[in-house]
């Protein structure tokens, strides 16, 4: 560009000309996530200080429901499972990620097909769940502590179908070969949602779970 | 050229005039009433201060603004541009340390005057204000907290002035405020939350009256949740108290269930309803209603209107699951309307023959 | 400059109505922002003149309930008309119009030829209106929202609150997700497309300001929806979050509800800030005096704005009352530093009063009103005085009607020429301007004498013997005199766009790009861009002064 005359720029390169940098896609992602974040952010703030101001912490008849290991009643504890279920499938996401920076077509659709699978498995995992909980008498208008519970438990779990539905759709443009090595923003802005979504069921996990339960 | 300058100048004189005259007007009425509680001057000297300081932020950058309105208008000789200033880091500076400063001032008179405003001192006038949709009850407590008095068919308060009142406030519906102008100060009314306040009437005042009101909005008729405080010296106020204390004993105890002969409805009251939309009791003959809350948390009462709408009975308003046994005057035959106060939409007829 | 050549016809006011319902032109969309919200402001401002009917004459009022004096209309509608009304005026009317100048003006002033993602802009656009419907569709099932704008809980529980608080619910839901998607439209926009040689600090103000206002939407907005959503449940799934009879809480909603709307009062005025920072420059020929200041000011606005927000809840006796009086305190400073620049712009320039610089100055000398009586309530005993009273209600409309409003009609004013390549008539300019100066000042200033007075918001009868009824007469005269300055204003803009005068590519001398393009600009804005080398490209093309920098 010379200095001291008009520059003429077509239409196309407007805009289009600042250079380096993150795309465009990948910039709105990290900028919905932070949305998200405050999102979250309210709902914990929330449970956090209806607890604070609760008598007792899981309130009287709720004790114990919450488990995450091993009890006489619950054998098998299910969240635990579904959560390290869900942080291998953003081991398995990140897998495919790497194979697309290669190249590798193949470990993309691996990688994808697997997260899809294991998402679908921890949606279906936190439904029985909810469902030994409801026959507990653990319900939404059970006090603070299921409203709480199923709140935060609800908004995250629509947020792990809005996951699977945004990899489903990677999923199927990938195996239609739509993606290259320089040229995958949406698997990239994909990714880091799951990755999210994935952080904050261990914020919640951790929360809801292993906290009330420290003694 | 000199001749727009004059202009200038004297048009800047009258707008300068104009806005002084204006001013000191507005300083006149911009001011609270005169407080009438210890607590109270304390906000008023406060409101002062703070005023003083607005009118001179004000008068300094509106006439800044408009001196160079004034000064700076563009005249047909302006053909060449004027001097293209960018800034000035000295005035940056000073225009952010000097307000700075000024506000660091006025945070630190706020916050002493609030360490007044707010301070308890020990007292053994308790008070207690119950604010429901929408009305007040003022209960007299005793100092180990005992409900001594239930103040129920005025909205009215009675404190001593020149002692220190501690006023308790409490609801059970939706959130109020109590909101006294005179006093300059309102403290919200917040279910599940005890708050509470200390003030003292000035000795000077016994014998007013001030309007109060919720100043919270809390429903269809909030602007109708009105009560007024009327200061009575000490010694006027522990003869009200003992006389209303010995009103309240003579009324004869309600009588028990089915006892003496007298007779006793019974109302019930669940999901804002009333188990019944039509009563009947005897004429010119004293009778009882034994009204039964189970709305948990929820407020309600019977009260009683004759045909004209005058209201003849209230009675106590309280949260369930709880009962009362409401005694009722005689009523000559008619029809009549009972209904809950807190709930105008409960309501049902009350025939008496 | 520009060298096309496209007539109004041909790109904007006549395109054919399947085009404006289909456009993803970030122009187009910003004229349907404008419109829209121009359309709300006249149904809140109608609502507005029923509450001032209602206040105009006091009526006599019982115990626990309203004698049947003077009505206009009842207690119940009362309480709707100004619930609607608020909610109308700062939700559909205020932050979308200003979201909509940003929508017109941001990608012009960068250089860019869209907005980021112009579908999904499209898209934010169209929630606006259904929502502005399902808010107002309560008014057609018994009853619409009425526990006020901050919707306080326990009263806006199932228990106390009807249907139409659900439907307030929900629309607000969708505003919020309307504006969260165009904030990160804006920053993306303002991140990635800037024309070369539009470097941060080369931003025009208006730009800045909308960068952080779009910052403080993408942070705070998000909260504001879970707490809706928290409230949702509670309503109609038997949740507790809210609810003290239940274990839940009231003053939780006040906070996660302030936490919120304190930075949205932001929200609501940077823009116009950008506006008149915009206009100032131009018609004082001068450049904005302390841009980087400025931009600072802007940004520790946006930050402290994040703590302050329980100065709403000082008479809660729940709040650390110390801490948040503090920090509002010192929004004062960044906010002086503002008026002071703007002041230190004119001086010494070559000021003309066309219509964009009278509301721009309106601006000016209203917000300082309403900025100084909202430092009264930093200090907490005032505020304990001064807290939900007619006060607060002059505090509001002088920073909201005094501030942004007067800002929105300078915005329109300004670039109305560019939009539709014609210029709005100086005449009927001048007098919407003196009307409405007068009207606005008229109707609230009495409030402050009526807030110290003692009377408190949201009632909707006060008693003769109170001693409100002169101020509240004015008040409700001031209120007609805005409503018919608006009759000037639409004649103005339906003549102007029949037959107004022509404007030429860049009728003001303005600073920004905006003015290299044609009036209206064409599909993708540019054809040229001037070069870049200060905040003021279009000034420095004109005075020869690119190359020599300065
Ligand atoms: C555009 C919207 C807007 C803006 C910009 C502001 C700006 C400010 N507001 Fe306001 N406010 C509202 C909209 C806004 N407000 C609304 C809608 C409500 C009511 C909500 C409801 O309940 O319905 C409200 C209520 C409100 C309250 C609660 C009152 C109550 O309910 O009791 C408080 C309390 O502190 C407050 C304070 C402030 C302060 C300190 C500023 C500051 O940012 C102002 C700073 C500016 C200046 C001070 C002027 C310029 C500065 C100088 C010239 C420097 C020198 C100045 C000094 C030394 C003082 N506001
Ligand atoms: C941007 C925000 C904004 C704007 C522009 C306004 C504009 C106006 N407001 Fe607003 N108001 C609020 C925001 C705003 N308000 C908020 C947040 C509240 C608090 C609500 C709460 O407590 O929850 C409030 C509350 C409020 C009250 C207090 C109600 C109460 O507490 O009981 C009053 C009372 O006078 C009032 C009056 C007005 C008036 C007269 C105007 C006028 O300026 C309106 C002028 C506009 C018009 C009139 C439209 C033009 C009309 C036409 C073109 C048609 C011509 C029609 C005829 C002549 C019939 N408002
Ligand atoms: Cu009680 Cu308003
Ligand atoms: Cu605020």
């Amino acid at each position: 560009m010379t200095a001291g005359s008009t520059a003429i720029v077509a239409h196309a390169e407007v805009g289009h000309a600042r250079e380096g940098g993150i795309s465009n896609v990948i910039l709105g992602m990290l900028l919905f996530i932070t949305s998200e974040i405050m999102f979250f952010a309210g709902l914990f703030a929330a449970y956090f200080s209806l607890r604070a101001s609760a008598p007792a912490w899981p309130p009287a008849g709720f004790e114990g429901k919450l488990v995450w290991l091993p009890t006489a009643e619950h054998i098998i504890p299910v969240v635990t499972i579904a959560t390290i279920l869900l942080v291998t499938s953003s081991w398995t996401c990140q897998v495919g990620v790497w194979g697309i920076r290669r190249g590798d077509h193949t470990a993309l659709v691996r990688g994808i097909g697997v997260t899809v699978v294991l998402g679908s498995i921890f949606l279906l995992m936190q439904a029985y769940d909810y469902t030994v909980l409801y026959s507990e008498e653990v319900r939404l208008d059970a006090g603070v502590f299921g409203t709480t519970y199923y709140t935060l438990t609800g908004f995250h779990g629509a947020h792990v179908l809005g996951g699977v539905v945004m990899l489903s759709v990677v999923l199927y443009r990938a195996m239609a070969g739509q993606f290259t090595k320089d040229h995958h923003d949406m698997v990239e802005a994909t990714s880091i949602y799951w990755h999210f979504v994935d952080i904050v069921w261990i914020l919640l996990f951790s929360t809801l779970y292993i906290i009330p339960n420290v003694r | 050229m000199s001749l727009p300058r004059l202009t200038r100048s004297r048009l800047a004189v009258v707008v300068a005039l104009v806005a002084a005259g204006a001013l000191l007007s507005g300083c006149g009425v911009m001011q609270p009433p005169e407080a009438v509680t210890s607590q109270g001057s304390e906000v008023r000297s406060l409101y002062e201060f703070v005023f003083a300081i607005a009118v001179g932020v004000f008068v300094l950058v509106e006439g800044l603004i408009i001196f160079a309105v004034i000064r700076y208008r563009r005249k047909p000789t302006d053909t060449e541009l004027p001097p293209q200033i960018h800034g000035n880091n000295v005035l940056e500076i000073i225009w952010t340390v000097v307000p700075a400063i000024i506000v660091a001032v006025m945070f630190l008179f706020s916050y002493s005057a609030l360490q007044k405003v707010q301070a308890t001192t020990p007292t053994d006038i308790q008070i207690r204000a119950v604010a429901a949709q929408f009305q007040w009850q003022f209960d007299y407590l005793s100092a180990d907290g005992q409900t001594v008095l239930f103040q129920q068919l005025a909205p009215e308060m009675e404190v001593p002035a020149g002692k220190t009142v501690h006023l308790q406030l409490k609801a059970n519906d939706v959130i109020h405020a109590f909101y006294v102008p005179k006093f300059l100060f309102k403290r919200d009314v917040v279910p599940g939350v005890n708050n509470s306040f200390d003030f003292m009437v000035d000795a000077a005042d016994a014998g007013q009256t001030f309007s109060g009101q919720c100043a919270e909005l809390c429903g269809t008729y909030h602007g109708s949740m009105l009560f007024t405080v009327k200061a009575l010296s000490p010694a006027d106020y522990d003869s009200w108290l003992a006389a209303q204390i010995a009103k309240a004993r003579e009324t004869p105890p309600p009588a028990p269930s089915g006892g003496a002969g007298q007779v006793q409805l019974d109302i019930a009251a669940k999901d804002i309803q009333f188990s019944t939309a039509a009563l009947e009791a005897p004429a010119d003959k004293p009778f009882t209603i034994k009204f039964q809350n189970n709305d948990a948390s929820i407020t309600h009462n019977v009260a009683i209107k004759d045909s004209a709408g005058q209201e003849i009975f209230k009675g106590e308003i309280f949260a369930g699951v709880d009962v009362r046994v409401y005694p009722i005057p005689a009523l000559k035959t008619g029809a009549y309307v009972f209904e809950c106060s807190v709930h105008p939409n409960m309501t049902g007829s009350l025939t008496v023959k | 400059m520009a060298t096309t050549a496209l007539t109004p016809a041909a790109t904007g006011a006549r395109a054919g109505l399947y085009d404006w319902l289909t456009t993803t032109d970030h122009k187009k969309i910003g004229i349907l922002y404008l419109v829209n919200s121009l359309l709300m402001f006249f149904v809140g401002g109608v609502l507005a003149l029923v509450v001032r009917a209602q206040l105009a004459v006091p009526a006599l009022v019982h115990y626990g309930f309203a004698a049947p004096g003077f009505k206009i209309v009842d207690e119940a509608f009362y309480n709707q008309a100004f619930t609607i009304h608020a909610s109308l005026m700062l939700f559909l009317f205020i932050i979308p119009i200003l979201a909509g100048f940003g929508n017109y003006i941001v990608p012009l002033m960068i250089g860019a030829p869209d907005m980021a993602f112009p579908r999904i802009n499209a898209l934010s656009f169209w929630m606006l209106p259904l929502a502005g419907l399902l808010i107002m569709t309560g008014f057609l099932v018994g009853g619409a929202a009425a526990a006020g704008w901050t919707s306080y809980s326990p009263l806006a529980q199932a228990k106390y609150s009807g249907t139409g608080e659900d439907l307030w619910i929900v629309g607000v839901i969708l505003i919020g997700t309307s504006s969260i998607l165009g904030s990160i439209n804006f920053l993306v926009t303002i991140f990635k497309m800037r024309a070369p040689g539009m470097t941060m600090f080369r931003m025009p103000i208006m730009v800045w300001t909308m960068l952080v206002t779009s910052t403080l939407v993408l942070m705070a907005t998000p909260v504001l929806t879970s707490a809706l959503i928290m409230l949702f449940i509670d309503r109609n799934y038997g949740g507790h979050f809210f609810n003290p009879a239940t274990g839940g809480s009231a003053i939780l909603w006040q906070n996660v509800f302030w936490f919120y709307s304190h930075p949205a009062v932001y929200i609501m005025v940077l823009p116009a800030m950008g506006i008149v920072s915009e206009i100032l420059p131009v018609f004082s020929r001068k450049p904005l005096f302390g841009y980087k200041a400025f931009v600072f000011a802007t940004a520790a606005i946006g930050a402290l704005g994040f703590s302050v927000w329980a100065h709403h809840m000082f008479t809660t006796g729940q709040v650390a009352l110390g801490f948040f009086s503090f920090m509002t305190f010192l929004i004062a400073i960044p906010t002086g530093v503002k008026m002071f620049n703007w002041t230190a712009t004119m001086y010494r320039g070559q000021l003309s009063f066309a219509t964009p610089m009278l509301f721009a100055l309106g601006f000016l000398t209203m917000f300082l009103i309403g900025g100084i009586n909202g430092a009264f309530s930093a200090a907490v005993p005032v505020d304990f005085a001064l807290h939900d009273t007619y006060w607060v209600v002059a505090h509001l409309h002088y920073v909201l009607f005094g501030g942004s409003v007067f800002g929105v009609f300078a915005g329109i004013y300004y670039w109305f020429p560019k939009m539709f390549g014609r210029k709005l008539g100086e005449g009927l300019g001048k007098i919407q301007f003196v009307i409405m100066f007068i009207g606005f000042n008229l109707t609230f200033f009495p409030m402050h004498i009526l807030g110290l007075d003692g009377m408190p918001r949201r009632i909707a009868n006060y008693s003769p013997d109170a001693g409100w009824s002169d101020l509240n007469m004015l008040a409700t005269i001031g209120g007609f005199t805005i409503a018919m300055s608006m009759l000037p204003f639409l004649w103005n803009v339906f003549t102007t766009l029949r037959n107004g005068e022509p404007a030429g590519d860049d009728p003001w001398e303005g600073n920004t790009l905006e003015w290299a393009t044609s009036s209206p600009p064409p599909p993708y804005n540019f054809d040229r861009l001037p070069e870049i080398r200060s905040e003021r490209p279009v000034f420095d093309a004109r005075h020869g002064l690119v190359g020599g920098g300065h």
